[in-house]
């Protein structure tokens, strides 16, 4: 298969931050945030958009599942480090949304990180159409607590010379512990917030 | 010295020109982003107190992680000197232009020629190229090659950024001939 030119990876760009200090302060729980990003020849340039996905979709994102978890957790230090995930795509301008929604959006992918990353979470997404270059922001939430405010984060990812009009950036994010300095409550603590009692809350 | 951030980048490149790269040629950096030295302290006449404060420890944390990260021998190298707005482009190049500083990751790599470096001015998010030639002979030019850097938040106006960065190879499908063959 991947000696088939429409399915090989061009290139893998992995990026990571530690943050030492956020507004003068270490964090609490030092986390590092990460994104391995693919670069993929898109298989349905010159396609329809009436045209059924399936067939490269199956051959194409269990590859890129594997891979990219496996850069994550190569580079974070485990499956177990990793506590929140999120994932991305980025089409080139030859393409449609929809091609990168086919890559990350089904089990093929989603179920398969989820496998690898021994997560149980729906994984949180974005996706967008770009020229080579183009930043995207990678929303991460806990792999196996969605609603868990500490970990609401996110990265940006770029690749410098991708995608090209014909190719498709897919992204994998990971963070290996919280926001840097977390404070603002979970759904234990929250007051209950509607319109018609705001007032009682604003002082 | 304050480090807000390190970050760590790596690319792999598989297939070039339409055709494999075996095995994948790779390029990593890591850069560290540090509050300014001479923050708020007008035109510093004499940077050495702050060089000597921070360019060797900076040197000391940068190359073993670039080298962890590349995985493999280096064969090509770098630097990188990116200077937050409110900044001189001399700071940066106070921290990076002394052995204090290359010395750790030349001693790393058994590498014996100049870094090759970029020093730049910019806002957060500036895109950047860091400059790599071979480590032990600057005129090998299947080495010449460079990596493209952003980092969305950083160098805020007081900071700098401060980089590494290392090759495994030199450019992937390289095929010009050496600058010995070539005639005046």
């Amino acid at each position: 298969m991947m000696n088939d030119q429409r399915f090989g990876i061009r290139k893998i760009v992995y990026y990571s931050e530690e943050i030492l200090v956020e507004n003068g302060l270490a964090p609490a729980v030092p986390a590092v945030r990460a994104t391995a990003a693919a670069v993929v020849t898109n298989p349905w340039v010159d396609g329809q958009p009436t045209d059924d996905l399936s067939e490269e979709v199956v051959q194409l994102a269990p590859v890129l599942a594997r891979k990219l978890t496996d850069v994550l957790a190569e580079n974070l230090g485990g499956v177990e480090a990793i506590q929140a995930f999120g994932k991305a795509a980025i089409v080139g301008t030859d393409g449609e949304i929809e091609h990168g929604a086919a890559l990350i959006h089904t089990p093929f992918f989603g179920n398969l990180v989820r496998e690898y990353f021994e997560g149980e979470s729906i994984i949180c997404f974005a996706d967008d159409r770009g020229d080579a270059g183009a930043s995207l922001v990678v929303p991460l939430w806990h792999k196996n607590a969605a609603a868990t405010r500490t970990h609401y984060q996110t990265i940006t990812t770029r690749v410098s010379d991708a995608p090209r009009p014909g190719e498709i950036v897919v992204v994998l994010g990971a963070s290996t512990g919280p926001r840097p300095h977390p404070r603002i409550g979970d759904r234990l603590t929250d007051p209950i917030v509607k319109a018609d009692t705001l007032g009682e809350l604003v002082s | 010295m304050s480090i807000r951030k390190i970050v760590t980048v790596t690319e792999d490149v598989l297939t070039e020109g339409g055709r494999e790269v075996s095995p994948a040629a790779r390029v990593a950096v890591v850069a560290a982003i540090i509050k300014n030295p001479w923050t708020g302290q007008g035109f510093v006449e004499n940077l050495s107190e702050g060089i000597d404060a921070n360019a060797s420890d900076l040197g000391a944390l940068l190359a073993p992680r670039v080298l962890e990260a590349l995985g493999a021998p280096a064969e090509a190298y770098g630097k990188a000197a990116i200077v937050g707005l409110n900044g001189e482009i001399e700071h940066g190049s106070g921290l990076i232009h002394t052995l204090a500083f290359g010395n750790h990751f030349r001693d790393a790599a058994n590498a014996t020629t100049l870094l090759p470096a970029v020093e730049k001015r910019g806002p957060a998010g500036v895109i950047f190229d860091i400059p790599l030639k071979h480590i032990t002979d600057a005129t090998i030019r299947s080495h010449h090659q460079s990596i493209e850097v952003r980092i969305n938040d950083a160098p805020h106006a007081d900071e700098i950024v401060i980089a590494l960065a290392a090759a495994a190879q030199g450019r992937p499908q390289q095929r010009l001939a050496a600058f010995s063959t070539e005639k005046n």
